[in-house]
């Protein structure tokens, strides 16, 4: 086989089994359809890619980092692409330096760009297709000051409770909020109070949440089972304010505990598939391929960032495997040289964060950041309601129905704002 | 055999002005190429000068400043007549054109296009006016910098004073921050200051953003709290909610003027600012007690230099200016002022701005870092390092991410941090100290706290029996050189999540 026919392997560590297994079925599932589409037109300037994919188990340092050896070493691989994996801590970026390849993640966090700017010679190649996650923290005060000022929702009080997970992604977008709120007219009357998680037993945390008559409570923890227990605990003595929880609401093992108590929840991601032309195009491309079940809003992050890094390296002139730095450094710099707009938003990096910013609270220009998306849960056995913001969203905040007795804001209704079709 | 005229012909083609000779009958006796370039006129030899006159006149292609008609009479009454006039063509064109009688009682026209040579002749005088006004800008800063510099270095005054003889920490701490606060605002004043005097020239542009109101105040709180204090006023900032839609600093630098005046011109009471809704903008009102304004002279204090009656006897009297820069940014960004007053009583300035988008609000810094914003921010830790060159190295590592670091040599050191009042979250001791191991001095550590704070060991000794009596001790441990991945899990999991840290011995 002459070389240039010879196939691109191309990496990816995702956690095939362990807790966080069923998003990375979804990952799995977004490199293949990405690395089929591309082949479909001829791969990487007529080298078919090659994706192999290395279990990261729990995600711990030791599994990931054993993940990425593996792949450099055994399969020498030219990149590697992911979605994400919490708790190596950065540490996968050592072997991927030494090696000088590419790698693209959606890890969510702020300690990448302080790892890049520490060295940014060393971490050329590392790349965070999503925004940090300490920017959780400043969009989601906006988006509850945004309900506020625009009379969607009248709170009680500026009292704001903020409960975090033990995780440093909970403990940062909890510090994030709290450090945001003042400016923004609001008061924290609880918290940030720190959690040991994994655990389902809130009661007495949301006894002593009651007491302070919050107008807003946000649970910074993002195991959708534990939240679907907070949800439960919540609802069998709720009180007069919204209920943010992170993340992990959005998916559907939380509603699936939860039930009716899901409904009136809010919940954002810094990175979603959006509901446009482009998006559900995609979604039903996965489904077609992979079926009614997958989740595409999942599988777009790993989908997204292969098509981004096949189109920098061949404008590159090819990709580089472990050792070729002047190859992967062209790829490094056709990467951040290229807005590419994927069917969740624009992948733009920051030049020395070499991260994405989120659209709006980092950029005001919706083209050159990833929409920070907020949903509600308004049917738990429907799609979550994608309220915010403009000009990705398709439906409205409503009431929730524990607030009942107030006066309720419109309706939600089937109308589409912005003219798009099959929704 | 050819004319010998042509070469001339030819010659005249491509000179680069119009030509045009008219015989003493009046008639067009030549007119070369370059003419016909210029103007678009059916012209041609034997035109007769009225006819040429009045198409001219009737044809657009001239923008006259009297009625086209009554040009022409003019033109036509004043034919053979040595003249010179510019035009402009409707195209753009400024096109000079020269008349001068021939001896033969005929007449000789020129159109030359001199647009270059008067866009350059616009440029110059525009420039000379420019400069003109930096002249006259230059001597309005100075006396506006006199002006408005003078609060927030009366509030640094006071602190200074102040602050020499403050013996508790925390309250001295308060009020370096102050200073701080207070320098910061001069620097912003001395940039606005030099805009206002670009104002004059004409060259400010104001940078339009959304952004919180709240933000403002708590500024304008810091600059004035003290000043307030010292006169024995109340000052006091009803926050209001709201994002608004204008130039920050030029808002910053209005409301600062009213309060500074309110402040000034208030003997007993206080000052208040605070919000009106008013359809889709907010109305800023700064209230005070003080001793109002003549109902003469409420359009007058809004005037460069003037100082009202009682001000004028004064000894600590302003320049006058202060109003006068309020109603010119005012007039910039196009945001109404208002004055009620009531002579005795007080007055009530006010400026009016429109709300903004929340979601383009700003949000601060937005060049975020792990040491604004990441887990261990602010988080106290006391590093045992004998080692010059590493105890550095971890310090400046454990500082980017925010970390409070408090490093010691050695025991004794360590041990007068603590008893200082320094109270770690966090304890990280080298193993190898001169005379001691770090599981010593992080057992010493914890008798002065009282409290078994948590602790790490790192080490290069990487032998067994090393290994095996740290662990023995309770203590997790790192052996250098310490990966900060790794650093910063061990880190995590000792302050949030203790049940992670493996058991020691295992």
């Amino acid at each position: 086989m002459s070389t240039s026919s010879k196939p691109v392997p191309i990496g990816s560590m995702i956690p095939l089994t362990g807790p966080s297994a069923a998003d990375g079925a979804e990952f799995r599932k977004g490199m293949i359809l990405a690395v089929e589409e591309l082949n479909a037109r001829g791969g990487l300037l007529g080298r078919p890619i090659e994706p192999i994919f290395a279990d990261t188990c729990r995600q711990t340092a030791e599994e990931v980092v054993g993940a990425a050896r593996w792949l450099i070493e055994k399969h020498q691989v030219h990149a590697i692409v992911n979605g994400y994996n919490i708790g190596p801590q950065n540490s996968e970026y050592e072997p991927i330096a030494d090696a000088g390849i590419i790698y693209v993640h959606a890890n969510t966090l702020l300690q990448h760009h302080d790892t890049v700017m520490s060295d940014p010679e060393r971490y050329f190649g590392c790349f965070m297709a999503d925004p940090a996650d300490y920017w959780y923290g400043p969009g989601f005060i906006k988006f509850i000051s945004w309900l506020r000022d625009s009379g969607q929702w009248r709170p009680n009080s500026d009292r704001l409770a903020i409960i975090s997970g033990s995780k440093p992604y909970s403990i940062v977008i909890a510090n994030a909020m709290a450090a945001t709120a003042a400016d923004f007219g609001w008061r924290v009357c609880f918290g940030p109070k720190i959690v040991q998680t994994p655990t389902n037993q809130w009661r007495d945390i949301l006894e002593e949440v009651r007491e302070t008559n919050p107008a807003v409570v946000a649970n910074t923890h993002f195991y959708a089972a534990d939240l679907a227990h907070f949800q439960r605990q919540f609802m069998e003595k709720p009180m007069d304010c919204i209920v943010y929880l992170q993340y992990g609401a959005m998916h559907r093992s939380f509603t699936d505990i939860a039930q009716e108590a899901s409904v009136g929840v809010i919940v954002s991601s810094v990175i979603g598939l959006l509901r446009d032309e482009m998006g559900k195009r995609f979604e039903a491309r996965y489904n077609a391929r992979f079926g009614e079940g997958s989740t595409a809003t999942i599988g777009c992050q790993s989908y997204s960032n292969m098509h981004h890094y096949a189109v920098a390296a061949a404008m590159a002139g090819g990709s580089g495997a472990p050792g070729d730095f002047e190859q992967n450094r062209k790829v490094a710099f056709a990467l951040k040289g290229m807005i590419y707009r994927s069917v969740h938003g624009t992948i733009r990096y920051h030049p020395d964060w070499q991260a994405v910013v989120p659209y709006p609270v980092v950029t005001h220009d919706p083209s050159l950041g990833m929409p920070h998306i907020f949903y509600q849960i308004q049917d738990h056995k429907k799609p979550l309601s994608m309220i915010a913001p403009e000009p990705y969203n398709t439906e409205r905040f409503i009431y929730p129905p524990w607030m009942s007795g107030r006066t309720a804001s419109p309706k939600a209704t089937s109308m589409n704002p912005r003219g798009l079709t099959g929704l | 055999m050819a004319d010998p005229l042509l070469p001339i012909w030819a010659g005249l083609d491509v000179v680069p002005s119009g030509l045009l000779v008219w015989a003493a009958d009046r008639k067009l006796a030549y007119v070369n190429d370059t003419f016909r370039r210029i103007c678009d006129l059916p012209v041609s030899v034997g035109l007769s000068f009225d006819e040429f006159t009045f198409a001219l006149a009737r044809s657009h292609e001239v923008i006259f400043a009297d009625e086209a008609d009554e040009w022409a009479m003019g033109e036509i009454a004043n034919f053979g007549v040595e003249k010179q006039s510019d035009y402009l063509f409707a195209a753009g064109a400024v096109v000079q054109v020269t008349q001068a009688p021939t001896r033969e009682g005929g007449m000789a026209v020129t159109f030359t296009d001199v647009t270059a040579v008067k866009r350059n002749e616009l440029a110059l005088r525009e420039a000379k006016e420019a400069a003109e006004a930096t002249d006259e800008a230059k001597s309005r800063f100075l006396r506006a910098a006199n002006h408005d510099l003078r609060q927030p270095l009366a509030s640094l005054k006071i602190l200074i004073y102040n602050c020499i003889r403050e013996e508790d920490a925390h309250h001295r701490a308060d009020m370096l921050h102050a200073m701080g606060v207070a320098a910061s605002i001069m620097e912003d004043l001395l940039g606005a200051l030099l805009q206002i005097g670009q104002l004059d020239a004409g060259r400010i542009q104001p940078r339009i953003t959304s952004f919180q109101i709240s933000q403002l105040f708590e500024r304008l709180d810091i600059q004035f709290r003290h000043q307030a204090e010292e006169k024995g006023l109340k000052l006091r900032f009803v926050t209001p909610r709201g994002t608004v839609a204008t130039d920050r600093a030029l808002l910053e630098r209005i409301l600062s003027n009213f309060v500074a005046n309110a402040i000034r011109f208030t003997e007993v009471g206080g000052v208040l600012v605070g919000c009106r809704r008013e359809g889709k903008g907010l109305r800023i009102e700064v209230v005070d007690t003080g001793r109002g304004i003549r109902e003469n002279e409420r359009e007058r204090v809004f005037e460069e230099f003037y100082r009202v009656a009682e001000e004028r006897r004064g000894q600590k009297s302003g320049l006058g200016l202060g109003l006068n820069i309020v109603k010119r940014l005012a007039d910039l960004l196009e945001h109404p002022v208002g004055l009620k007053s009531s002579f005795g009583r007080g007055s009530t300035f006010s400026i009016s701005v429109p709300f903004g988008n929340i979601w383009h609000s700003d949000v601060g810094e937005t060049d975020i870092s792990e040491a604004i914003a990441g887990e261990f921010a602010n988080t106290p830790v006391l590093l045992v390092e004998d080692d010059d060159i590493l105890r550095g190295t971890m310090t400046q590592l454990l500082r980017r991410w925010g970390i409070e670091v408090h490093a010691a040599a050695d025991e004794a050191e360590a041990i007068r941090l603590a008893e200082t009042g320094v109270s770690p979250q966090l304890i990280v001791a080298d193993y190898n100290l001169k005379t001691r191991t770090g599981v010593d001095v992080i057992r010493a550590l914890r008798a002065v706290f009282g409290v078994d704070t948590p602790a790490m060991i790192v080490t290069a000794d990487a032998e067994p029996r090393v290994l095996e009596s740290i662990r023995e001790a309770g203590l997790p441990v790192l052996i250098k050189p310490v990966s900060p991945p790794r650093l910063r899990v061990l880190m995590h999991n000792l302050l949030f999540e203790p049940s992670l840290v493996k058991a020691p011995g295992r």
